[in-house]
């Protein structure tokens, strides 16, 4: 009958409605009821939108880099730690001798995954002995122990928890005192601990306050022989108080060390105390303890020190040799060297291929000088007593010599610049 | 973790990209891993916290290589007590900055250097604050917004003192607060929403990445006069980011994952 739908156009009309609804909720992937729920701006009931979508474009660099850098002189490797968290964390470790090659070296071994809890691994020690190696990181709360030739994704036989501050620079194992030394960069401290520590364990002692000359520490070397301490620091300097970083729950100095899930105490706002000093090198008493005033300071124009950062000292000649990352040099000072005093010695230059060095080492049985150059991708070995702008010997590569430069470690941030068109990423 | 460094790209880099410049070394002043940054682009200018020496550093925009900062916040007056994040309000020329150690914000004039004092400072009981952590601003439209440990807080622009948030987005149906990896939160004051990245499950540790079965961080995006317990509008499930910002020109949404700058293509953000 006319302007009677009969019964199947009813039924189509029915598939054809339901057929709509499904490819509408289809294209808009809203949870079932969301839509309603928002019409009516009844927020308490929403679902929502998922917008479930692939990156249009990554920027990043999977090439690993190295830092800081350990040899195992008596069996003839190499231990480096990379700290780029786009090519995921790891130690690496490679043969200390090998032929001389400009392609990409696989490690021999490589230590990294989940388990390892090596966080952004910073620094690096190694007791041949005991059969040991040692991580700190520039992140966590904690050094890790694991076995000497251990590989892929294991945990740390031992973990120090404690009171540790948070988001170490640098570890250096003191053979002969059986002794570890950690730098903290925020709350400027050199913290000691027995080898074999517990995980709980007290630090044996700390050094840390006004009088201290520490400032943003970075790498650490311990003369056992004389009993100094040598620090790397950037310069960044703010008062500190003894004590400070140590995770102690509520009863914190402050909450720098504790991370976001405990309270900690909420301080009254006072006067700041920050301060930018020149880059430096501080020499400790081995014995230090506490808010000690320094032995000496490696600190100028002269010094021609820019964002130093791993340390070793010369078996030799006693020379404190620093990578010196924000020039793409390595310094040598004498070994009494104090106030503004030039180095005896500069490698630097581009025959040298490094850019931005960041740990030094010695291979005392073979007479060499190995160089981490973290923006280059590659570990470059010199001869000990190398100047100048000299090639390397042979270098280990992470990535082909026309890769990018690494540049990005952990970014911390990022901005859009819609003037310049440009990301900004600071690390 | 690199070393103290601004790597700046092409808005339209991809894949392993070189930097177009990098402002890097030590006359820039900055300390190792910056945990934010922001551009002011009607002023040509940069600005970087130094947490270290309790310091908010300004550049140039187009500073590169070992260029010192032009303008420097730093001295007793300021306050500043481990501030790792600044936020930058190019139309009234204000740099906001969240205090950790202290539960509160400083507001401080942009275009004013050396040991100066905050012109505000939103402090106190009624603000309810615990573990501020980051702040952004939206000038158009008079907010500001503060990661706290228990998610979102939305104040006026302009409050001083010991004010009460204007609103709040906070509770389980919002999987926000620092405690379950929120950082950053920026506005998207052309289509009113607020972004901020939060975690299902898993335990408030403060981490975004959270090793418990079910945890899943996601992006959340609400709405302006979202208040209270409110689930986003829309997410982006299982998208992680420390930080992130907006290139409106594109709309594009950028983030910053576990080392890597990744780009979305986000319209919904801007309508």
């Amino acid at each position: 009958m006319p302007g009677r739908p009969d019964r199947a156009r009813i039924q189509w009309s029915v598939v054809a409605a339901i057929l709509l609804t499904v490819t509408c909720w289809m294209q808009t992937r809203h949870w079932s009821g969301a839509a309603v729920a928002q019409e009516a701006n009844k927020t308490s009931e929403r679902r929502p939108l998922v917008l479930d979508r692939a990156p249009a474009r990554n920027i990043a660099d999977p090439n690993p880099v190295f830092r800081a850098i350990v040899i195992d002189a008596e069996h003839g490797e190499v231990f480096m730690a990379n700290d780029k968290e786009s090519a995921g964390t790891s130690i690496l470790v490679y043969p200390t001798q090998f032929p001389p090659t400009n392609r990409i070296m696989e490690p021999r071994r490589r230590i990294a995954g989940p388990k390892t809890d090596l966080g952004m691994v910073c620094g690096l020690a190694l007791s041949v002995e005991h059969g040991e190696m040692y991580s700190v990181s520039g992140e966590t709360g904690t050094l890790n122990v694991y076995p000497l030739d251990a590989r892929g994704n294991v945990g740390p036989g031992r973990q120090l928890r404690g009171v540790i501050p948070r988001a170490s620079a640098g570890v250096f194992l003191d053979v002969k005192n059986d002794e570890l030394f950690i730098t903290t960069e925020h709350v400027n401290r050199i913290s000691v601990y027995p080898r074999t520590f517990q995980q709980d364990q007290e630090p044996l002692r700390y050094i840390q306050g006004p009088t201290t000359g520490l400032a943003d520490p970075h790498g650490i070397y311990v003369d056992s022989e004389t009993n100094e301490i040598f620090v790397s620091n950037h310069g960044n300097w703010r008062k500190t108080e003894t004590g400070e970083g140590e995770v102690r729950g509520p009863d914190s100095l402050t909450r720098t060390s504790l991370g976001y899930n405990i309270p900690g105490r909420a301080l009254p706002l006072a006067p700041s105390t920050g301060k930018f000093l020149p880059p430096s090198i501080t020499v400790h008493s081995r014995t230090a303890s506490g808010n000690a005033a320094l032995l000496r300071m490696i600190q100028g124009p002269h010094t021609l020190l820019n964002l130093p950062d791993g340390l070793y000292r010369d078996p030799v000649s006693g020379e404190i040799i620093v990578a010196n990352t924000g020039d793409d040099s390595v310094l040598f000072f004498d070994k009494d060297a104090s106030g503004d005093a030039a180095p005896v010695r500069v490698l630097k230059g581009t025959a040298t291929k490094l850019k931005g060095p960041a740990g030094v080492s010695i291979d005392a049985k073979r007479n060499e000088l190995w160089v981490a150059s973290w923006d280059g991708h590659i570990a470059g070995v010199f001869p000990r007593t190398a100047n100048g702008n000299v090639a390397p010997l042979r270098v280990i590569r992470t990535a082909a010599e026309s890769a990018p430069l690494a540049s990005m470690g952990r970014i911390g941030a990022v901005a859009y610049d819609p003037k310049r068109k440009e990301i900004l990423a600071p690390n | 973790m690199s070393y103290p460094r601004i790597s700046v790209f092409a808005g339209s880099a991809n894949g392993t990209a070189s930097p177009t410049r990098v402002i890097e070394g030590q006359d820039t002043l900055q300390a190792r891993t910056s945990h934010d940054i922001s551009v002011d682009s009607l002023h040509d200018e940069i600005a970087v916290p130094n947490p270290f020496a309790q310091a908010i550093l300004f550049y140039s925009g187009g500073a590169k290589g070992d260029e010192g900062p032009i303008r420097i916040i730093q001295g007793p007056k300021t306050m500043l007590n481990y501030s790792d994040n600044v936020t930058l309000d190019p139309v009234h020329r204000e740099a906001y900055v969240a205090q950790l150690m202290n539960d509160a914000i400083l507001v401080f004039r942009s275009d004013m250097g050396g040991d100066v004092a905050p012109v505000r400072v939103i402090h106190g009981p009624k603000t309810k604050m615990d573990r501020p952590v980051r702040v952004s601003v939206d000038p158009v439209n008079n907010l500001m917004a503060v990661t706290t440990i228990q998610g979102v807080w939305l104040f006026n622009r302009t409050d001083n003192g010991d004010v009460a948030p204007r609103w709040t987005i906070s509770g389980p149906k919002t999987g926000l607060g620092v405690v379950f990896g929120t950082r950053k939160v920026i506005f998207s004051p052309q289509g009113k929403k607020i972004i901020a990245t939060g975690r299902r499950g898993g335990a408030p540790t403060g981490e975004l990445f959270s090793r418990a079965p079910g945890s899943q961080p996601f992006i959340g995006i609400w709405n302006y006069g979202d208040n209270g317990d409110v689930a986003p509008w829309a997410i982006m499930p299982d998208t992680a980011a420390y930080s992130m910002d907006l290139n409106a020109a594109a709309k594009e949404l950028i983030t910053v994952d576990r080392g890597k700058l990744v780009v979305y293509r986000m319209p919904e953000l801007f309508q």
